[in-house]
């Protein structure tokens, strides 16, 4: 009887829930690394298609996400950093996601493939179905590696805006590729470090549940000594020029100096005390241990920001190589 | 069945972002399809000017 006076007999959704499914500051990141990849790429395109296809990349990996979202609301529920998002609190139906996705998947990719070409469409359509079918559903809960794996989905993007200015995905695409591939684990191990309880309490077998936390400092270490040579690699084959060269090494070095910090460091040894007298601890506040973490987990992101940005740059101003 | 307010107060802002987004698409066609024609002819003007070996007019 209660029930049926409190559940609303249609959707009280708003709008706004339904922006949030896109995972929108993933798709910033997806929108810039698929702009980089298509200005960085030989050849001119016409402005009015360029912007279409970096719109389509976008909605296309918001349409990923949505779909995530759909599939794991009810693990997103019992963790911290997820228990917010719409599925996961009631505000919007897994069906409505699900409906969502799909067809935001399906008018990303046909559109793409009208206004760009038929490869760039499939790649996108490719990645949905990484993400959101193979990641998700297959990988995230069955073995330690599903960031390595699943991290392939997020280094799409550069690849799709390149085939979508060109036509073609060459080996200098699969470069770009390769950065945010190799990127990613360190990124994602740094942030599990300190947020490993919540991945331990939903089932997940993220590294520093599964392997511990030591085992996952030496990984982010190994991960990082092959992730710096191949993001200052672009400057020694003609896709970067000195702009690129500066900031690559700079903050390659860096990156590594915190890397080797982290290593040193007790990052993720110790349960969070806040987690034990059941606080609501918000996620970036961390225990004084995880510091070297959370300082990695920042600076990543700043990197790869640094990167794509030098390419960018170049590309727009003509200072490339 | 009665609606609450607060329910007809979503549905209606859902229904103007649908129309909105629908619009838009619209729009993104429209605009695909212009520019693919214009890409067409362009080309096509090119194989005729390379096969004549005559500017176009």
């Amino acid at each position: 009887m209660t029930d049926v006076q409190t559940q609303p007999a249609i959707s009280t959704a708003q709008p706004e829930d339904f922006f949030q499914l896109l995972k929108p500051r993933v798709m910033s990141l997806v929108v810039f690394t698929a702009a980089t990849g298509l200005v960085v790429a030989p050849g001119s395109i016409n402005p009015l298609v360029a912007a279409i296809a970096v719109l389509c990349i976008a909605v296309g990996a918001g349409a990923a996400g949505a779909l995530n979202m759909a599939l794991e609301g009810e693990t997103d529920a019992l963790m911290r950093r997820t228990r917010g998002r719409p599925v996961a609190a009631g505000r919007v139906k897994k069906n409505d996601a699900m409906a969502f996705g799909v067809i935001l998947s399906l008018f990303s990719v046909m559109l793409l493939g009208m206004n760009a070409n038929w490869l760039a469409a499939g790649l996108l359509a490719m990645t949905i179905v990484y993400y959101a079918g193979f990641y998700t559903l297959l990988l995230k809960r069955r073995t330690p590696q599903n960031i390595v794996i699943g991290g392939a989905a997020g280094a799409f993007p550069p690849v799709i805006g390149w085939a979508a200015a060109t036509g073609q995905a060459p080996w200098q695409a699969w470069l770009l590729f390769a950065i945010i591939f190799l990127w990613t684990p360190p990124h994602s191990w740094a942030l599990a470090l300190y947020s490993a309880g919540d991945y331990a309490k939903a089932g997940i077998p993220m590294m520093p549940v599964a392997k511990g936390a030591k085992s996952t400092r030496l990984q982010i270490l190994l991960y990082t000594l092959v992730f710096v040579p191949v993001a200052i690699a672009p400057a020694f084959v003609g896709l970067g020029g000195l702009i690129y060269l500066v900031v690559s090494v700079a903050g390659g070095l860096g990156f590594l100096g915190l890397a080797l910090r982290l290593y040193r460091s007790r990052a993720g040894d110790e349960p969070d005390k806040a987690e034990a007298v059941g606080r609501e601890a918000a996620l970036y506040d961390v225990r004084a241990q995880a510091k070297p973490a959370r300082d990695l987990f920042a600076f990543s992101i700043l990197y790869l920001m640094a990167l794509f940005s030098a390419l960018l740059v170049e590309a727009l101003s003509g200072l490339g190589a | 069945m009665r609606l609450t307010p607060e329910e007809l107060r979503a549905r209606k802002r859902r229904n103007v972002w649908i129309a909105a987004a629908l619009v838009a698409f619209i729009v993104l066609v429209f605009s695909t399809t212009v520019l693919r024609l214009q890409q067409n002819q362009a080309s096509e003007r090119a194989l005729l000017e390379a096969a004549t070996g005559t500017t176009a007019q």
